[in-house]
């Protein structure tokens, strides 16, 4: 079932490419950062901006590689995470992960 | 936003659903208002049991005296259940109704639990990848000879009681803009079926819709942010004409109320979720103003769904403090019509039913901090109003709230009611974002934060047992974690607590003391109900774990919830031997 998700939101997603980053000014206008970005949407679930576990993982000094975090966030994990393709394009997707590599790591 | 699907696409729809029928019940009577409104007895045909919302059940077979040889005398596993099973059964002559994740819906023997029917709706699985809030559904309404379910693709869907097959399949909200849909139950009320929709920090104008029960079209719509188009007044109450993305919804069944002709709804919180306006709330910040009519208590016409009274709980709430719980207790006394409903905060209003006028306030759970008090005419006292960036004292409680969005029960017999508390708080740090409504409705948070301790103490729940209308407690029973299913009381002199852990507790109504546990297996976070099949009465409780307030039990409390699946759940119904 996520295989067939994934598989119809990479076709849409391809079809809109386009439009979609068009039309990705927020509300306000401005250019959103990766660290607003994440105060936006993620930061209910990844605790502490992401600095602790919640309900999902710790990110800071996350040991999984760039390609994973990237596609976690367009596809989710179904019963756990959103997909969030259809929503952020590439480039906010990046800007996502450089706030997630900047997270220091306090094991505190 | 309004499209209503011909009656006609209802048998090609029961094929595309798959629909499984096994038998035909053919014993059900109609279930109409004034049945719902009389309900109790060998019934649960509302949500709340029935319309004064007690969550109380008449029968006494099962009572404190032989409540020790209670067993399990049937189960249902709905399948997929994907973050658990939150639904609250409802009955009626004998056949159970439930529903699963997805929408899932089953009818079932009260009696035996074997299969009457299921109906599976067809959804639209790539926008409930994209859901936050999504795939649970907690439950159904019953009324005008059928069974009405909301799906989070922004559905109502009508079935046939007795055979589960659709009659109507109404879109209401257009959930592949705005991303959220429906996970409440319906309310059915004098040939009206209403329901609200899912908004909050999701940047809408979060509707409530009454449906004419006998062909699915809509008959009116409130919205809870701003109002509707002609409201003026509460426009005013959002500067910058925020409330286009206020976000409010109502996505819990409240209920009817026939001496006003009111149905009475709570509504959530409006987005961002947290402001950054400082004092100056408003002036400055994301929405500035009171922002009407999110965190509020209203009554509509149920006829027309014109508002015929409110009360904003929280005006400008900036801690999703809502008042989206849909418990609303009718109690009279010393003369007067009064209605209990307890905020999220953990603070319990108690209103006249003639115009929700304030008449009393009081707190359930210890650590509240986001005002110094609301006084006992609703007026909120010291509020907290954050600037952005980190907050130096945590926020009291934690967003999962004082209290669930399920409900406590109140037993008429000895008036005493029946609720859980949460304590805990939590770590905040403020951020200043935008609403993202383009090319679809995203979550606004406003904020990064984590669970924490209380200042004075540990993380817990209690179940108290308290006057409903001044909160004078009479005895309280604690746990290590905060439970969070709704509550049952019967006239056997019990109290029926389903917890966390997954252990359903029965105790004495009178004292607190335990009599009686069994281990479900996983977590609790629906309903619970009693009912009578056959002459014989039921306990029926739904089991299974996972959501936006139990994902963070596995981290903050470790085994058992660190084991515990979230993909899993039954229905489990006990008898004695």
């Amino acid at each position: 079932m996520i295989r067939m998700i994934v598989t119809a939101c990479a076709a849409v997603f391809l079809l809109n490419i386009s439009t979609v980053a068009a039309q990705q000014a927020p509300a306000g206008g401005e250019p959103l950062d990766g660290e607003t970005l994440f105060a936006t949407t993620c930061g209910w679930c990844h605790a502490d901006g992401g600095r602790e576990a919640g309900k999902g993982p710790k990110l800071a000094a996350s040991e999984r590689t760039d390609e994973f975090i990237v596609q976690r966030i367009k596809h989710g994990k179904e019963g756990a995470m959103p997909a969030f393709q259809g929503t952020y394009n590439d480039e906010q997707i990046a800007e996502i992960l450089k706030y997630i590599r900047g997270l220091k790591d306090d094991p505190g | 936003m309004k499209i209503t699907k011909p009656i006609a696409r209802a048998a090609t729809l029961a094929f595309a659903a798959g629909i499984t029928i096994t038998a035909v019940p053919g014993l059900a009577q109609t279930v109409d208002t004034a049945r719902i409104e009389a309900g109790g007895g060998n019934d649960w045909p509302t949500y709340h049991g029935n319309y004064k919302s007690y969550h109380y059940s008449t029968l006494d077979q099962i009572n404190s005296s032989n409540v020790k040889d209670l067993q399990v005398a049937w189960m249902h596993f709905p399948g997929r259940s994907t973050r658990g099973v939150q639904s609250q059964p409802i009955v009626a002559d004998g056949v159970l109704y439930y529903t699963g994740s997805y929408s899932r819906v089953f009818a079932l023997n009260g009696a035996t639990g074997e299969l009457i029917w299921s109906y599976f709706p067809e959804l639209d699985d790539a926008l409930v990848a994209r859901q936050t809030h999504s795939p649970y559904n907690r439950g159904t309404a019953m009324g005008d000879g059928k069974l009405y379910v909301g799906t989070v693709d922004g559905r109502l869907i009508a079935l046939d009681l007795k055979t589960g097959k659709p009659v109507w399949d109404t879109k209401l909200v257009n959930s592949q803009k705005v991303t959220v849909g429906f996970t409440g139950a319906p309310l059915f009320a004098k040939g009206t079926v209403v329901i609200g929709s899912q908004g909050g920090e999701w940047p809408g104008r979060g509707p409530i819709f009454g449906v004419d029960a006998a062909t699915g079209k809509q008959k009116w719509q409130f919205l809870t942010a701003g109002g509707n188009d002609d409201d003026t007044a509460a426009k005013k109450t959002w500067g910058n004409d925020s409330w286009r993305t206020g976000g409010g919804g109502g996505w819990m069944p409240g209920t009817f109320d026939p001496a006003t002709n009111a149905i009475w709804w709570g509504t959530a919180n409006p987005g961002p979720l947290y402001d950054w306006s400082g004092t100056d709330y408003m002036t400055k910040g994301a929405r500035p103003g009171d922002n009407l009519y999110t965190t509020s208590v209203i009554g509509l016409d149920v006829d027309t769904g014109a508002l015929k009274f409110y009360h904003q709980e929280l005006p400008h709430d900036a801690w999703d403090f809502d008042s989206a719980v849909g418990e609303f207790i009718s109690i009279d006394r010393d003369g007067k019509q009064l209605m209990v409903h307890p905020n999220k905060s953990g603070f319990i209003f108690v209103y006249d039913r003639k115009d929700a006028k304030v008449e009393n306030v009081w707190r359930l759970v210890d650590n509240i901090n986001f005002v110094k008090d609301i006084t006992p005419k609703g007026e909120l006292i010291g509020r907290r109003d954050f600037t952005a960036g980190k907050q130096d004292e945590v926020l009291c409680p934690h967003i999962s709230g004082g209290v669930s969005w399920n409900s406590g029960s109140y037993d008429p017999k000895n008036g005493l009611y029946y609720k859980l508390g949460q304590e805990w708080c939590m770590k905040l740090n403020v951020v200043k974002t935008a609403a993202i409504t383009e090319p679809q409705a995203q979550l606004n948070i406003g904020a990064n934060f984590s669970i924490a301790k209380p200042p004075n103490g540990e993380i817990s729940g209690h179940l108290d047992a308290r006057d409903p209308i001044t909160g004078a407690k009479k005895w309280e029973v604690r746990f290590p974690e905060p439970p969070l299913s709704s509550v049952l009381s019967t006239a056997g002199n019990l109290v029926f607590v389903p917890d966390a852990r997954g252990v359903i507790h029965a105790y004495n109504s009178l004292d607190g003391k335990e009599l009686w546990s069994h281990n479900d297996g996983t977590g609790h976070q629906g309903g619970i109900v009693s009912y009578s099949a056959g002459g014989k009465q039921y306990v029926a409780v739904v089991a299974g774990f996972g959501g936006m307030a139990t994902d963070d039990y596995s981290t903050q409390f470790g085994e058992p919830y660190k084991s515990m699946p979230k993909d899993t759940g039954a229905l489990i119904v006990f008898g004695l031997k």
